[in-house]
């Protein structure tokens, strides 16, 4: 029942924000549908944190990995959430209603999909779900539906849905080669684990082939990511904070469901060896991209895809400490990526430009934006005491243990190449001065004090890894066995 | 065995129905030849219910010809008169060459299908290579179709294709899932509609080579 009020908390928030005229009531019924769901994620995860290994009610079903999942989504989701009202306010007056209305209730419908996708055992309503996120998302892409703004999102539907329509095919594929062991299971995640052992695996290879690249294309994975720079970065900044934090990891949610499967089935190389691929692959095309990149958004957006082919690699390498890096990495490349996507907001308020060479003596003209773009940036280029640096450090070390040298030290070196690249970048921005007189003046302040917890959980997931959230992690880990 | 002889049939009439409307020049043929082809899966749908004896598939058949028959072609149509477009093919390959290239497609999908012709337990698995023909196909005319419109037939193309693998491979897949796969395409189509209206407007045409501002 407890997964029924999660889903229905940003339905009927969504619906409700349509039917409504006035701005404030809309902007009510979306900061607490928000913040609502969030503590309805975390009592999810805090009853299967406490033993309850499953948590179900008819189609949907969470296990340790769909809460890890739904707090992730709804941890953001309250985040970009708060922010938005403030942002929006600034960005689409009054005039403009019709716009703040339908990006309300789109973001409302975006975060539902979201959570259908993670909350259920159904593999083909999973499907359903996530090709439900692109089409909430369009929208939001081109909200200023200019030039750019449509060509983003045109690009961003038709590869996406193209892409995903092959992920079917895969989903399809596995449940022919279930269909002819035992019959009829209808698409269940719990039935097909249960039989994977005797699945024949080459039609199971087969399938996580089209796997991977159709939920691939969702996670941003190279070279399947081409949308994912220009939708990333045309979309308003609450909306890339979700789509960069939470809905690549959606994709790659749905790719270590399949990788189970897979790994049952026909053995852990055969998986291991394609998402190192692709793996490196992304990790390669976004640190060329990201040694000249002028546009401060599409930098976040193709750190996005180094981050996510990191994640890969990281699954790649498997085992208990390989998959352990994967999962954290995922946490702390959402905390990171949704607070710097949110500070671009900022920043886009302040300098009304997205060129990195439009910004200049950021830590002046708009002091707390500047602190929290160094510290973001500090952390996503994976420094210590931060989490990344932690959960990098984590799956490179599985990579060298798993006899993966090769990837592993190309992978390092990649990142060299990212750090370089991106430091540049951001002491163009903070630093020197401002090409007119600009007064010290954050655009948005108290809407930034949410950020505060994604700063603190960042220096937090650097510095420790409290014993309660490693045994989660370790639930986790077991409900796609693997163990220590 | 009737049932093999007749999905076999209909899925060679679908692939034909994919050659067919690669090589029609102007864009409602194209709209005419996509809705057949969704005409001939429906009627397979319903065949492989009848055989399989699932009610089920029977009400899925019914809704998909209705929305891929009658709507999708529909919403289609409306499109090509409103942007008054008619010759808008305009690949980047020509027809006799995309044709040599889908004949090649249609050889992979034999070599590709192998492990799943492979093993002979359902009377329609020689069908699969075939719908996954119908796959590469339409991933391909995507890639190569410089409209905005005929990228979305080829986008629509795969979706049949993957709608006829499901049917032959499984039998269809649970009524909830088809329906919502449905939906989704639907409200896919509707939204590349508004899409192919707004780049008209802004651009002064359908094409998409005029979409190359965002790079880098």
């Amino acid at each position: 029942m407890i997964l029924l009020l999660l889903l229905s908390i940003p339905s009927i928030a969504s619906a409700a924000i349509m039917g409504t005229r006035r701005r404030r009531t809309m902007e009510w019924i979306h900061a607490s549908a928000t913040v609502v769901a969030l503590i309805v994620g975390a009592s999810i995860g805090t009853r299967i944190w406490a033993g309850e290994p499953v948590v179900s009610w008819s189609l949907l079903r969470a296990d340790a990995l769909s809460a890890f999942m739904i707090g992730i989504v709804t941890f953001v989701g309250a985040v970009a959430g708060l922010y938005s009202v403030a942002y929006m306010r600034l960005e689409f007056d009054d005039n403009h209603l019709s716009q703040v209305r339908l990006f309300y209730a789109l973001f409302q419908l975006f975060i539902f999909t979201m959570l259908l996708a993670v909350a259920t055992d159904n593999l083909g309503l999973m499907w359903v779900a996530i090709e439900g996120t692109t089409l909430a998302t369009v929208f939001l892409v081109n909200l200023h539906d200019n030039h750019t703004g449509l060509e983003a999102a045109y690009k961003y539907l038709i590869i996406s849905s193209v892409g995903i329509a092959l992920a079917f095919m895969g989903t399809v594929l596995v449940f022919y080669a279930a269909s002819i062991e035992v019959g009829e299971i209808g698409l269940s995640w719990t039935m097909l684990i249960s039989i994977a052992a005797r699945l024949n695996p080459n039609i199971v290879k087969l399938a996580f082939i089209f796997i991977l690249i159709g939920y691939g294309t969702k996670a941003g994975l190279a070279p399947m990511h081409t949308w994912l720079p220009d939708a990333h970065s045309e979309a308003p900044a609450p909306i890339s904070a979700l789509m960069s934090g939470v809905l690549l990891n959606v994709g790659i949610y749905a790719l270590i469901r399949f990788k189970t499967v897979t790994d049952i089935a026909a053995g852990p190389e055969f998986s291991s060896v394609w998402l190192m691929r692709f793996g490196l692959l992304s990790l390669g095309l976004a640190a060329a991209f990201l040694l000249s990149q002028r546009n401060y958004k599409r930098m976040l957006a193709y750190s996005s895809v180094e981050h996510t082919g990191i994640v890969a690699l990281g699954l790649g390498f498997g085992g208990y400490w390989g998959l352990l890096g994967a999962l954290l990495h995922m946490i702390n490349h959402a905390l990171t990526k949704s607070m710097l996507f949110l500070v671009s907001g900022n920043i886009s308020l302040r300098y009304h430009t997205t060129e990195i060479y439009g910004v200049r003596g950021l830590l002046k003209t708009a002091p707390w934006t500047g602190f929290a773009f160094l510290w973001g940036t500090l952390a996503l280029i994976g420094l210590p005491p931060f989490g990344p640096f932690i959960s990098e450090f984590i799956i490179f070390r599985s990579g060298f243990a798993a006899h993966s040298t090769p990837y592993a030290v190309t992978g390092i070196a990649l990142l060299v190449v990212v750090f370089a690249g991106m430091l540049a970048s951001l002491n163009h921005m903070l630093y020197g001065q401002p090409s007119g007189p600009m007064e010290a003046r954050d655009p948005l302040r108290w809407s930034m004090v949410p950020l505060a917890l994604n700063a603190i959980l960042l220096l937090g997931f650097g510095l420790t890894l409290p014993a309660g959230v490693r045994a989660f992690l370790g639930q986790v880990l077991k409900t796609v066995g693997v163990s220590l | 065995m009737p049932f093999a002889r007749i999905t076999n049939l209909l899925s060679f009439i679908f692939l034909l129905m994919s050659f067919l409307l690669l090589m029609q020049n102007s864009l409602a043929a194209q709209v005419r030849m996509f809705a057949v082809q969704s005409g001939v899966l429906s009627a397979l749908a319903a065949a492989v219910a009848f055989f399989g004896g699932s009610k089920e598939l029977f009400s899925v058949a019914v809704v998909f010809a209705l929305i891929k028959v009658i709507v999708i072609p529909n919403v289609l149509n409306r499109a090509v008169t409103k942007i008054g477009i008619q010759r808008a093919v305009a690949p980047y390959l020509g027809t006799s060459a995309t044709l040599g290239i889908c004949a090649g497609l249609v050889v992979v999908a034999f070599y590709a299908m192998a492990p799943v012709t492979a093993l002979k337990r359902l009377p329609t698995v020689d069908g699969i290579p075939l719908a996954f023909a119908g796959v590469l196909i339409g991933l391909f005319t995507t890639v190569n179709r410089r409209r905005a419109l005929t990228q979305i037939l080829g986008f629509l193309m795969l979706e049949n294709s993957v709608f006829m693998v499901a049917l032959l491979a499984t039998y269809g897949v649970p009524l909830i899932v088809e329906m919502g796969v449905f939906l989704d395409v639907l409200v896919a189509v509707l939204i590349l509609e508004v899409f192919v209206y707004r780049i008209r407007e802004n651009f002064e045409s359908i094409d998409v080579q005029h979409l190359g501002s965002l790079r880098g």
